[in-house]
């Protein structure tokens, strides 16, 4: 009596093929787990029967025995719920063993024997797909998730006992209809809704053009957040790969709502009371994506970003590197994805009013020296791009012009980020941001105007070491938003106009 | 129950016109008196005022010691830290931070101090070089939480005062103070810095740097013994001595309400003369200096006013002017920077797209000239005053 199906447990992000056999032999009835279940696995020691019985199938009154392989592999979650139920009822002969092969199965059982929504099941789908498998059944929950991995057939069946149906040749599973998202990313925000801020309008055009991370410092209301939600719709769209990705972490993380792939950029906005684990990634028993891994491929935006805890904050450098992140835990060591553009708010001071010209600041100096200290440390090095938004008078506000709508200004960042990949193909980088600092001098290509400001602006002590190679690799990218083979005098003045003098306080280094 | 305040108050109204000015001959002299000086300095609760009253009923500080003692004066907590009191230890501290104390009839002891008719400092902490009666003395003071401009202002001010060797005085702290400090030591000149706290407590922590080469290249003086630390109520008392050092006293920038305008009223007071430089309308910063010229200070535009007014060189500050050497753009530009503005908001006014009017500023700002404030552009001293940009 033994059956044998394929299951997929995912770990991290990725689906790993797990073969589960079942045997049914004589002893007391029992069932029991061998080849490193993990907790979610164990579980189902107690939901497989009933669900099996209360599907009109039979559950044997006999010792059966799963083992579940590779054995040096925890399996975890869920989703082998239904390939162990199928084990069994394989080797109970209750569907043909025939039909077994070539096929893969997820899905979470309830005790009725309804098959429930399983986060992971792209990941599944992409493992199945690759090991050459030609068949998933899912949840018909997750089905239009499956249905985005070419070259499966995908089927979504409601029960386990719609499932027993398939695989007898009893039922059929109804076509699975991609409603694959309309590619209209950011719909309902444009920046042409920010009136005034030229500055920030444009530096938010050159981070997404150079991939540059940014820094807002300014006063409550001045507009950080609005700004910030509005760099994904200038973004290039995602690509067809990306958006797999994107999805298949949302899937991981229980957060997709059956709605085929993600093609909007994300934009996570963890408050600042985030634990490690909610940042970066972790959990107890389950190893969960964190916000870092949430805004793959999108913007994570830290408001309030000095009232993060420390280590959070240090823990975001390894994804700023790598674009990726490592969680180690008792229960084992995985990695997500996490290449995200970083945007960082702030506050000038506690009080949130320094430098503002008609309400004072209330605030002790020794407070904002604190205050500021907590803004300094090894990750604003990473950040290319600062800036103070000042908060506008109402004259400064109907005095702007609307901006320009966020579709021109994408036209003009997916070009700029062309030239760069053309540009920087053979350096193994993909823009300008992430150019180790000796290559950036070499990029930047000045032409002698530029060389002759650049010259002034380290004389009169404006720029230091690493503020100089941000310096250039901005203006790199501001000559790239233009199509210009070499950074002009223009190029790096603007560059040199997104950092921030913090020379307001006594005793204070300039922060840029 | 007894209240030693009422008596106090009580005793000082009976002694208002009679309590002469200075102190007892004999007062603070020989070694028995100085130590029951250095015990007197650890008193927390008794004001240098009815010390002063006290000193004229009783003739010494050995008296006044045995009257706290027992208990005709002062308050209960002030027997207890005459009787903790240790003279030799204080010395000791003392000396550990090259302090020195000054009686009210050593040598040393600056006869402006006598100008306080009521509350003269009967005993004195210094530090660094020796307190001479012969230059001039300026008090620049202003808001510990400045602008980039205040504190440009300041330290020009200490500059060109130190410059010409007239010592600066002020208290230490943040913002205009600290400016002022600097200038005068960047002036090659003296910085006299007043403290709230003991010689060895140098507070703001941050400004320890500065306060120890202000020890070193001017001097420091407190009325509070070593190791005390700065409390808020030391500043207005501490400003009084500030005031009392200087034939005149310029405010920079303050607030509403501010320790400044304490400053000014002992200026007032004290017979000094009074400068302030004004500043935008809008701008809280400018209510102390605002409030003080509408009541008769003399307004200066910088350092030039002052040093005309004081009498040490004749001609007043010229109008302002361009910088000298710009070129068309650039002068449009610096010229669309009346007020502080937004770069957007300059390129209209220069009529420049704002890349450009970008590049401009950056260069003006290269060359001192401008400065980015919280996202805005505004003149700074130098760019104001039309020094050469070159």
């Amino acid at each position: 009596m033994y059956g044998r199906v394929t299951g997929v447990t995912v770990l991290g992000v990725g689906g790993h093929l797990v073969t589960v056999e079942a045997f049914v032999g004589r002893g007391l009835p029992s069932l029991m787990f061998t080849g490193l279940p993990g907790a979610a696995v164990n579980d189902a020691r107690d939901r497989i029967r009933p669900a099996v019985e209360n599907s009109g199938l039979e559950w044997p009154l006999r010792r059966v025995v799963v083992n579940l392989s590779p054995g040096n592999l925890r399996k975890e979650g869920a989703g082998m719920d239904l390939p162990i139920a199928m084990s069994v009822l394989g080797a109970t002969a209750q569907v043909p063993a025939r039909a077994l092969t070539d096929v893969a199965f997820s899905g979470e059982l309830s005790l009725k024997g309804e098959l429930l929504p399983t986060p992971g099941v792209l990941s599944v789908a992409i493992a199945a797909a690759r090991a050459g498998i030609g068949t998933v059944v899912v949840p018909s929950a997750n089905a239009v998730e499956a249905a985005q991995v070419d070259g499966l057939v995908v089927v979504g069946a409601a029960s386990l006992e719609e499932v027993a149906g398939f695989l007898r040749g009893t039922w059929q599973a109804p076509r699975v209809t991609h409603r694959r998202a309309a590619p209209t990313p950011g719909a309902s925000l444009d920046l042409s809704e920010m009136r005034g801020q030229h500055q920030a309008r444009r530096a938010l055009e050159v981070a997404a053009a150079g991939g540059h991370n940014m820094l807002m410092v300014g006063a409550p209301g001045a507009g950080k957040t609005m700004l910030a939600r509005r760099l994904p719709t200038i973004l290039p769209e995602l690509s067809r790969e990306e958006a797999l990705e994107v999805t298949q972490i949302h899937s991981v993380a229980g957060l997709l709502r059956g709605d085929g792939l993600l093609r909007e950029r994300p934009f996570r906005a963890p408050h600042h009371s985030v634990s490690i684990a909610g940042l970066l990634g972790g959990g107890a028993a389950v190893l969960r994506p964190g916000e870092v891994s949430l805004a793959d491929h999108g913007v994570l935006f830290l408001d309030e970003f000095n009232e993060f805890r420390r280590d959070a904050v240090e823990g975001l450098r390894q994804p700023l590197e790598d674009g990726r992140v490592v969680v180690t835990r008792a229960v084992g060591s995985v990695e997500f994805p996490a290449r995200f553009t970083l945007v960082a708010a702030a506050n000038p001071c506690p009080c949130g009013y320094d430098g503002d010209p008609r309400k004072g600041c209330s605030c002790r100096p020794d407070r904002v020296q604190s205050y500021r200290a907590k803004l300094s440390g090894p990750l604003l090095d990473r950040i290319d791009l600062r800036l103070r938004i000042p908060r506008l008078t109402k004259d400064e506000l109907l005095g702007s012009e609307p901006g320009e709508p966020s579709a021109i200004v994408r036209d003009r960042v997916q070009m700029a980020r062309e030239r760069q990949r053309h540009r920087l193909l053979d350096l193994g980088v993909t823009c300008n941001a992430h150019l180790p600092g000796p290559l950036a001098r070499r990029e930047a290509r000045l032409d002698p105007a530029a060389e002759q400001l650049l010259a002034r602006a380290v004389e009169s002590m404006a720029l230091t070491g690493r503020g100089f190679d941000r310096g250039l690799k901005v203006a790199r990218t501001v000559a790239d938003l233009e199509g210009a083979p070499s950074v002009s005098e223009a190029h790096l003045a603007e560059a040199l106009s997104y950092r921030i003098g913090f020379g307001e306080q006594d005793g204070l280094a300039r922060a840029g | 129950m007894d209240s030693p305040v009422r008596a106090d108050a009580a005793a000082e109204h009976e002694n208002q016109d009679v309590v002469p000015p200075g102190y007892p001959a004999g007062f603070g002299v020989g070694k028995g008196e100085r130590d029951a000086l250095l015990c007197l300095s650890t008193l927390r609760g008794i004001t240098p005022r009815r010390l002063h009253t006290l000193a004229w009923e009783v003739g010494s500080a050995r008296a006044c010691v045995g009257a706290i003692r027992s208990g005709r004066a002062g308050s209960a907590a002030d027997r207890d830290w005459i009787r903790a009191a240790d003279a030799t230890a204080i010395r000791g501290q003392l000396a550990a931070c090259n302090g020195r104390l000054l009686g009210p009839h050593d040598d040393r002891y600056p006869a402006a101090f006598t100008d306080l008719l009521h509350d003269p400092p009967a005993w004195l902490f210094a530090r660094g070089l020796v307190l001479e009666d012969g230059p001039d003395r300026v008090a620049v003071v202003g808001a510990r939480k400045c602008s980039s401009l205040g504190r440009e202002i300041a330290h020009d001010i200490g500059r060109r005062l130190g410059g010409i060797g007239v010592q600066v005085v002020s208290g230490g702290a943040f913002g205009i103070d600290a400016a002022a400090h600097r200038g005068a030591l960047a002036g090659e000149g003296t910085s006299i810095g007043v403290l709230g706290s003991g010689l060895d407590v140098l507070y703001p922590r941050s400004s320890a740097a500065l306060l120890l080469e202000i020890a070193e290249r001017g001097m420091l003086i407190s009325e509070y013994p070593p190791g005390q630390r700065a409390e808020p109520h030391h500043f207005p008392a501490r400003n009084r001595l500030v005031v009392a050092l200087s034939r005149a006293v310029v405010v920079v920038e303050g607030a509403a309400r501010s320790g400044s305008r304490i400053s000014v009223d002992h200026a007032l007071d004290l017979g000094r003369d009074v400068f302030a430089v004004p500043g935008p309308v809008t701008s809280p910063l400018s209510e102390t200096p605002h409030g003080i010229i509408r009541d008769g200070g003399t307004l200066i535009r910088g350092a030039d006013d002052l040093l005309a007014d004081l009498g040490y060189v004749s001609a007043l500050a010229a109008d302002a002017v361009a910088p000298s050497g710009l070129s068309d753009v650039e002068f449009r530009t610096w010229r669309a920077l009346a007020t502080t503005s937004l770069p957007d908001g300059i390129a209209r006014t220069a009529g420049l797209a704002v890349p450009d009017a970008v590049t401009v500023l950056i260069r003006l700002e290269l060359r001192g000239l401008v400065r980015g404030v919280g996202g805005r552009y505004e003149r700074t001293l130098a760019g104001a005053l039309g020094a050469s940009g070159a």
